[in-house]
């Protein structure tokens, strides 16, 4: 029996695969699994080459995972093009279309020998039910249902719910596909046959995916106005407010280009209501010169970076964090901004409600750092309580206070009470120029100074929270591992297997990546000896960040490279035990005594 | 909403001193500003003056209103996002004929077809003043400034017929040369249901030329009234928008009959149909349940 | 130029005179504290100070006909308001310059006065009420005075320089 089941499929678009790859997750939330699915597509809008990876497990799910546990070919040309995307190894049990002519003994799978390989008439199955060779995806179900025991009812279900609004003869021509290949699976078992154990539904499981669950917490925080510029990976976000935000009183722009999308937020934000804007990498780009305007003019503002290949255009539909450079230092003149990133679909939703009390509580604008692998990837998971959310909102001026206003006044904690439009004797006026307390033009180098030291300052609270921080594992262990985003999902499964395997390991995922709290790291570091710092970007952005500001031990390295090289645990606990062994030649205790 | 007949242009007038150069034509386009609202009466605070980067932006500043003097080019969709988030607020956007139509250009047809009811003025100079007097979208072609040494080899935008062509319902310009015009459009600009563009002639004193002062203005303007347009007809509002650059023709060029709704209508129309039944914020995860 | 399109002077009553003289002086002292503070903040005090003199005059006029006002008419609402005038007496916005010398100020004042004293000379033939008509015309022969006091201190004001002060000063300054 095995609790964690990774399979790959892939074909051309006209095929399905991604469908199928839908039908399947929706049934492992009906039963009670968690699970992730990713996707990948060639660039073509349609017809081109498409593959998805669905992970099931009993428990959690971390991270896509590494090698596939299934691979399913519909054609070898496609199959190919996804690369690493979909490695096969020596365990792998390969299913494919025996209409590509290959021999099972002769895989063009270089210098790799999976553990099965399986010729199925898939084509043929697909015609027999739908009258076309349409239909395939509906039999690799059915391949996957009979090979390893995954609920049939479900899958049959999530097929129904699939075509539900379409043509009655459609979804009993998939249904019959599927059953086809179900008989398929038993009439020619595996030499080593494998089963799934059986999930136990523990309460209700949510279906979504980053982007979508991003923009859920906006609105469940408050969120009143959205507006934004469709650019992949994030255009989901604002397809959400579009549909929803009417509904509870709010308002959605797409505007005429992203400066226009951060502009009109920023208007919204000075009006006083609760506003987000979300964009890829060269939407931050252009979006800069705003987020500067928002810091000098204090005003609360979210602004989601979901982060693909770059620079410049770079790989749209591939997930990279090579944007934290740009989260921290972009925007020109002396700027602190709040940086924080979700490491998953579920904590996407923590995140985004934090950001938004961040903002509205230091009257700043705050960047989430999503990437395009957790914000488009769907994955079934425990539905969140969201009793247990506290909402901020920005500090506002009382009576007293209106009496004789000053918008920026210098208080102790730098904060200032701040008005919007409407509010009687608030009156003030909001500029991107110098100010004075009042909010009038200066250049006085004195008070340039003073506020300077009040919008910079104002965050010493916030760098002080050490709660936007999850360390886990063995907490004096001289090896470490950092990690943040999606990194941090195969972090958490290499930390398990390294720790399973007798290696002292902890791993420190920051959620607030700047201001960074300088103690947080100082306290982890303290008995560290060896490390990594492991992210998807060739300049390894975070570990230049930390070494920019505070003392990292000598033995702490980078781990990084360009995005669309996907991390896998294996991987992660190869390099730990690598320096584990490093450490042992230096005569330290990396390894626990062996009982 | 809340009209106070007892406001004055007084009421109005900041303690901020206007740091243009005295001559400016923005002066006269402020006390129209005040004139305007003190007739339409609603109080300073429910009012919000959105403007980008330029002399003419300062403007903001010189009012008792809620003011956002933001960055070049981007007050329109400020603007626009302020408005969508609180309709109620009486909403003006204001800036040069650089931040309007050169790096803001781009804004301007996006602002007219959503048309939400805000008054846009921009105050048309011909130059870049706060930078020292470059050449703008409205310069004429062969002016001689600091960065057309030998002259403009460009043609100049011609805001009137790029706004009708954009399909603004008023379309309106004035001169401080002529004050009762100027703040008979302004105020009528913002009483329109709709997107409301007011283009002023308002000279720089210490780049323009002597031919683009206000006493040159009050030789050659002549009111569109007066020339029995009809403000009616887009078309004809077009042919009369023509000759800027040659005439200064001032009054409304162009006032939609009948005007449709406006952005904030329809969304409020929406919000209404929608919002009934709607689960409340705290369930929202409710549709990822999966059963 | 000025204008009073929405005035009817066949009217007029000596209620609404009064209230409508209040405030053209009134728009015409506003007019002066800003040119006064506009030349302040310009570094011209010689203009500055002329205006903000101006200022005061027209506040003296102001006063005293808002107390003949107060005394025939009491705290009875007004009928008039500045929606209904514009630049009377008040100067012209172009009349101000940076570095304007004495002499251009009180050239502007002097233009304002004679604005003022058209104003009052084009509405008199127009007015039916015999009491509205001795206040105009007590208006109108005072401007002619304030004329005379402004072209005596420009008799006395030192000559405009033959250089353009332009040429002394500094390039302006980009912001």
């Amino acid at each position: 029996m095995i609790n964690d089941l990774v399979i790959g499929m892939a074909g051309s678009g006209g095929d399905g695969i991604v469908s199928a790859g839908e039908s399947l997750i929706s049934a492992c939330a009906a039963m009670g699994y968690h699970a992730m699915m990713t996707k990948s597509f060639g660039s073509q809008i349609r017809g081109g080459e498409s593959s998805c990876r669905v992970r099931l497990a009993a428990g959690p799910v971390l991270n896509p995972g590494g090698a596939l546990d299934v691979a399913v070919a519909l054609n070898w040309e496609d199959f190919l093009k996804f690369g690493a995307e979909l490695p096969v190894d020596g365990d792998t049990l390969v299913l494919y279309e025996e209409k590509t002519g290959v021999a099972p003994d002769a895989l063009p799978l270089v210098g790799v020998e999976p553990a099965e390989a399986l010729a199925v008439p898939m084509a043929d199955m697909a015609r027999t039910a739908t009258g076309s060779d349409k239909g395939k995806s509906s039999v690799v179900l059915g391949l996957l249902a009979g090979y390893f025991g995954i609920g049939r009812e479900a899958i049959v279900a999530g097929i129904r719910k699939k075509f539900a609004k379409k043509d009655e003869r459609l979804v009993e021509a998939n249904e019959k596909a599927f059953a086809l290949g179900v008989e398929y699976a038993e009439a020619h078992p595996l030499k080593k046959p494998r089963r799934v154990e059986p999930a136990v539904k523990s309460g209700p499981r949510m279906l979504t995916d980053g982007n979508d669950i991003c923009a859920a917490a906006a609105i469940f925080a408050g969120c009143d106005f959205f507006s934004g510029y469709p650019i992949t990976p994030s255009t989901e976000v604002m397809q959400f407010f579009t549909r929803e935000t009417w509904k509870y009183g709010g308002a959605v722009l797409q505007a005429e280009d992203e400066i226009a999308g951060i502009g009109a937020a920023l208007g919204a934000s000075f009006g006083g209501k609760k506003a987000m804007t979300a964009t890829s990498g060269p939407g931050m780009s252009l979006k800069t010169e705003i987020m500067g305007l928002a810091s000098i003019t204090e005003l609360p503002l979210v602004i989601v970076n979901v982060q693909r290949g770059g620079p410049s255009t770079g790989m749209p539909t591939k997930p990279e964090q090579s944007d934290l450079f740009q989260a921290v230092f972009s925007s020109h003149g002396d700027v602190v901004r709040p940086v924080l990133a979700p490491t998953c679909v579920s904590d996407t939703f923590d995140v985004t409600v934090e950001a938004f009390n961040i903002a509205e509580y230091y009257q700043t604008p705050v960047v989430v750092l999503s990437d395009q692998e957790i914000a488009q990837r769907k994955e079934v998971i425990d539905l969140i309580d969201t009793s247990r959310f506290t909402l901020v909102e920005r500090l506002r001026p009382d009576a007293a206070e209106l009496a004789s206003y000053e918008r920026f006044r210098l208080t102790a904690s730098g904060i200032s009470p701040v008005s919007h439009p409407g509010m009687k004797g608030g009156n003030y006026v909001g500029a991107g120029i110098e100010h004075n307390e009042h909010g009038d033009p200066t250049a006085s180098g004195r008070i340039h100074q003073r506020m300077n030291e009040k919008r910079i300052h104002k965050f010493d609270r916030l760098r002080k929270r050490d709660d936007l921080y999850r360390v886990e594992g063995d907490a004096s262990a001289p090896l470490a591992l950092v990690s943040w985003g999606s990194c941090a999902g195969v972090c958490r499964e290499a930390l398990a297997l390294a720790t399973a395997q007798g290696l002292r390991v902890k791993l420190l995922v920051p959620y607030l990546l700047y201001p960074v709290n300088e103690g947080v790291y100082r306290r982890f570091f303290a008995t560290v000896q060896a490390g990594l710092v492991v992210e998807q970007s060739f300049l390894g952005q975070l570990y230049r960040v930390l070494r920019m500001v505070l003392d990292v031990p000598p033995g702490l390295k980078s781990f990084s490279r360009s995005g669309a090289n996907p991390f896998h645990p294996a991987e992660i606990v190869r390099e730990l035990h690598d320096h584990a062994l490093g450490l042992q030649q230096r005569k330290s205790e990396a390894r626990q005594p062996r009982e | 909403m809340n009209l106070i007949p007892s406001l004055t242009p007084k009421d109005f007038k900041s303690d901020l001193k206007p740091i243009w150069c005295p001559g400016c034509g923005d002066f006269g386009v402020l006390q129209a500003i005040y004139r305007a609202l003190a007739a339409i009466g609603r109080p300073p605070h429910e009012i919000a003056f959105i403007s980008g980067i330029g002399c003419s932006s300062r403007i903001p500043g010189y009012t008792t209103a809620y003011g956002f003097n933001s960055v070049h080019g981007r007050a329109l969709p400020i603007a626009q996002g302020l408005k969508l988030a609180r309709p109620e607020l009486l909403v003006l956007a204001a800036g040069g004929d650089g931040d309007g139509f050169s790096i803001g250009g781009g804004h301007v047809p996006h602002a007219i077809r959503r048309n939400d009811d805000i008054t846009y003025i921009v105050m048309d100079n011909q130059t870049y003043g706060l930078t020292k007097g470059q050449l703008s979208p409205t310069s004429p072609k062969g002016l001689h400034t600091v960065t057309s040494a030998y002259g403009s080899l460009e043609n100049p935008v011609n805001p009137l017929m790029y706004v009708l062509a954009y399909g603004a319902s008023f379309v309106a310009q004035g001169t401080p040369a002529d004050m009762p015009g100027l703040a008979a459009v302004i105020e009528e600009a913002i009483r329109f249901p709709g997107f409301a563009f007011v283009n002023v002639q308002s000279p720089c004193v210490t780049y323009g030329e002597e031919g683009q002062q206000i006493k040159a203005h009050k030789a050659v303007m002549k009111h569109l009234e007066d020339l029995g347009h009809n403000p009616g007809n887009r078309i004809e509002a077009l042919d009369k928008a023509q000759s800027y650059g040659q005439a200064l023709l001032t009054g409304v060029f162009y006032r939609d009959p009948d005007p449709p709704p406006t952005l904030g209508a329809l969304v409020h129309e929406r919000q209404q149909r929608l919002m009934a039944g709607a689960a409340p914020r705290a369930r929202i995860l409710d549709m990822f349940v999966q059963h | 130029m000025s204008s009073t399109k929405s005035i009817d002077f066949a009217t007029l009553s000596l209620k609404d005179a009064l209230d409508l003289a209040v405030l053209i002086e009134e728009e015409a002292r506003e007019r002066y504290e800003e040119f006064a503070d506009q030349m302040e903040t310009h570094h011209t005090p010689e203009a500055a100070s002329f205006f903000r003199f101006m200022a005061g005059n027209e506040e003296k006029h102001r006063a005293a006909l808002a107390a003949r006002r107060r005394e025939h008419f009491g705290e009875a609402p007004s009928s008039v308001t500045r929606a209904m005038i514009f630049d009377v007496e008040a100067p012209d916005y172009d009349e101000a310059r940076a570095f304007m010398t004495l002499r251009a100020a009180l050239n502007a004042a002097l233009r304002s006065e004679e604005k003022a004293h058209a104003f009052f000379v084009a509405a008199l033939p127009q007015l039916k009420n015999a009491d509205v008509h001795a206040l105009f015309d007590e208006l109108r022969s005072e401007e002619v005075e304030h004329q005379e006091l402004v072209r005596k201190q420009l008799a006395q004001a030192p000559p405009d320089p033959d250089l353009p002060a332009d040429d002394f000063s500094d390039e302006p300054v980009g912001q």
